[in-house]
């Protein structure tokens, strides 16, 4: 026999497979035509605890008495040509061996496997060779973080159950004090003093900033279970601007804050969900009012992205935010907390603020300098 | 170099046997009932193979790609939008594999599977009845984007390429999951297969 059959010798190939198996960590078996055991590497004997000695030689099927008939299907398919993948997820192994250390809890070891055929020089089918590679470890971990995942999911689903029943179960009560408040101011109950008046007066505004943290929170529950929707209607951005200063001005006025506006003359047309885009203006301007104690907050509108886009962007002259602050301070519950007095409210209007520009296709931004102010840009597709 | 109307025909026709073999392997393989819609076939050239996908598939994609050798010799690919590719791991793992819609490497491990039996079972018709037998390469996965995938498929050659490109849907549940086959191959490989499917035309 001259080098060059040797080399084409199918013996020496399987033997030489079997080597690669080992040094790649793979199990390697070589079947003939008739399914008679050809190449038993290393990785084998140590995975099935079958030594080759007794296994070259005989039929697969009796050194695996339990070699289902999709196995040996495959084996007929790659010996008549064809190259077979075998998926753990839909057949979980080739070869029935007991799963690594600290993976006894699966019972078997998990296999990933590629059957390819064994052909002569002369294309002839000589039969076939399975490369085997053990992926329990792998199935073990994407079953956990699968496990995981359900589980977050799972929390997160009851935490917004609890949010909108618990806000829900809130909001009646609130209305309730309001309207019993505003129906005693009105005398209809009696005779009211001035002290009394001005009672009533503070219940109604705790009620009213109560009923505002509620509504935080049941929004944020809405973004946070995807049950927020937005209702695209054509309309303008200057209006929009317009009608959030309006709302805000009187806060603005009680601080002694100066309001500022810089508004481009002509319609802004945009279609888009014009109560969410106000409600985040208002949380903006809103939150620049409450953080500013002297100066002003100043609301300007523009066109980016080549006209695509809306920026909203609020300017104002409150005491700033340190890098290290800003980091997370759209996260739910984020409180910046180096303001001498502490504010009021949940941490949940940024938070909310951000979900309802990411719904409508955009996002907010901000930039700061401590001891000179903040600048917020809500930025919302035309 | 183009394929006469009843060459494509025959070309679809053997295509669509091929793929109702496929379907047949995978509802054995799966025990769920999968079937397949008769697929529609496109012939062109391969510099032409981008626009004519991009009007059908976007975004990310998973592609199954094999390389065949023998009387015609090619690349063969199939792709299926990343989207679809992890529902139907999903359904086909009974949702061990493609939680949440990424495709894990388990999820990645059947669409190979998938991928290497649709192809082979579509291939294997032109040994079986166009006489011209190929065997296949180890199939490989990619999540790419079109761009990326079909630039593999550019290959600078000394003869024309062409791209045969088969349209079809699989059906399983509630699911419908449009996939695409692409066989490129040069212009003497393209001229077997015409004289092959014209010696079976009556």
């Amino acid at each position: 026999m001259t080098s060059g059959e040797r080399a084409g010798d199918p013996a020496l190939r399987s033997e030489a497979m079997a080597e690669i198996g080992n040094l790649l960590g793979l199990g390697v078996l070589s079947v003939d035509k008739t399914l008679i055991v050809t190449g038993w590497n290393e990785w084998l004997e140590r995975a099935t605890g079958k030594p080759r000695a007794i296994v070259l030689g005989r039929s697969l099927r009796e050194v695996e008495p339990t070699l289902r008939p999709a196995a040996v299907a495959a084996f007929d398919r790659a010996i008549q040509g064809s190259v077979v993948v075998m998926s753990q997820a839909l057949h979980e192994y080739l070869l029935e061996a007991p799963a690594p250390g600290g993976f006894e809890h699966l019972g078997r070891m998990r296999q990933s496997v590629r059957i390819l055929p064994l052909r002569n020089e002369a294309s002839q089918s000589l039969g076939a060779t399975a490369f085997i590679e053990d992926v329990t470890e792998r199935v073990a971990r994407e079953a956990d973080l699968r496990a995981a995942a359900e589980a977050a999911q799972r929390a997160d689903e009851a935490k917004s159950k609890f949010f909108t029943s618990m806000s829900h179960e809130l909001r009646t009560p609130i209305g309730a004090i309001a309207g019993y408040a505003d129906l005693l101011a009105s005398g209809m109950f009696g005779t009211v003093t001035e002290t009394q008046t001005e009672r009533l007066a503070r219940i109604k505004t705790v009620a009213s900033h109560l009923q505002h943290i509620v509504d935080d929170v049941l929004a944020f529950a809405r973004i946070g279970a995807g049950r927020e929707e937005a209702a695209l209607t054509d309309g303008d951005a200057i209006t929009l601007a317009r009608e959030a200063l309006i709302a805000v001005e009187p806060l603005a006025v009680k601080k002694g804050l100066a309001v500022r506006s810089r508004l481009p003359a002509d319609r802004m047309p945009i279609r888009t969900d014009q109560v969410k885009v106000r409600q985040i203006l208002i949380n903006l301007l809103g939150n620049a009012i409450k953080f500013t104690e002297r100066g002003s907050i100043e609301l300007e509108v523009s066109l980016v992205d080549e006209g695509r886009t809306v920026a909203f962007s609020v300017l104002d002259t409150g005491p700033g935010i340190s890098q290290a602050n800003l980091t997370g301070i759209f996260d739910p519950f984020t409180r910046v907390p180096n303001h001498d007095r502490p504010k009021p409210g949940t941490g949940l209007g940024l938070a909310v603020s951000r979900g309802l520009a990411r719904l409508l296709g955009g996002d907010i931004s901000v930039t700061s300098e401590v001891g000179v102010g903040s600048r917020f840009t809500a930025r919302i597709p035309r | 170099m183009t394929l006469s109307e009843a060459e494509t025909d025959a070309l679809a026709e053997l295509f669509n046997v091929g793929l109702h073999r496929a379907a047949a392997s995978l509802s054995e393989v799966t025990g769920q009932r999968i079937i397949v819609d008769m697929p529609k076939l496109v012939i062109c050239e391969i510099s032409e193979i981008e626009q004519r996908l991009a009007e059908l598939v976007g975004g990310e994609i998973a592609t199954v790609h094999q390389i065949f050798g023998g009387s015609v010799a090619g690349d063969a690919v199939l792709l299926i939008e990343h989207e679809k590719a992890a529902a139907l791991a999903r359904l086909m793992t009974d949702g061990d594999a493609a939680t949440g819609g990424r495709l894990d490497q388990s999820a990645r491990e059947v669409l190979t599977e998938i991928g290497n039996i649709v192809l082979g079972a579509c291939l294997s018709g032109f040994g079986d009845m166009l006489q011209l037998p190929v065997s296949f390469s180890v199939p490989r996965i990619h999540i790419e984007s079109l761009r990326t995938i079909l630039g593999s498929l550019l290959i600078a050659s000394n003869e024309p390429q062409y791209a045969v490109v088969v349209a079809t849907q699989f059906r399983l549940s509630e699911l419908a999951v449009d996939g695409y086959l692409v066989i490129a191959v040069g212009a003497r490989s393209l001229a077997r297969i015409s004289e092959a499917l014209r010696n079976r035309v009556p």
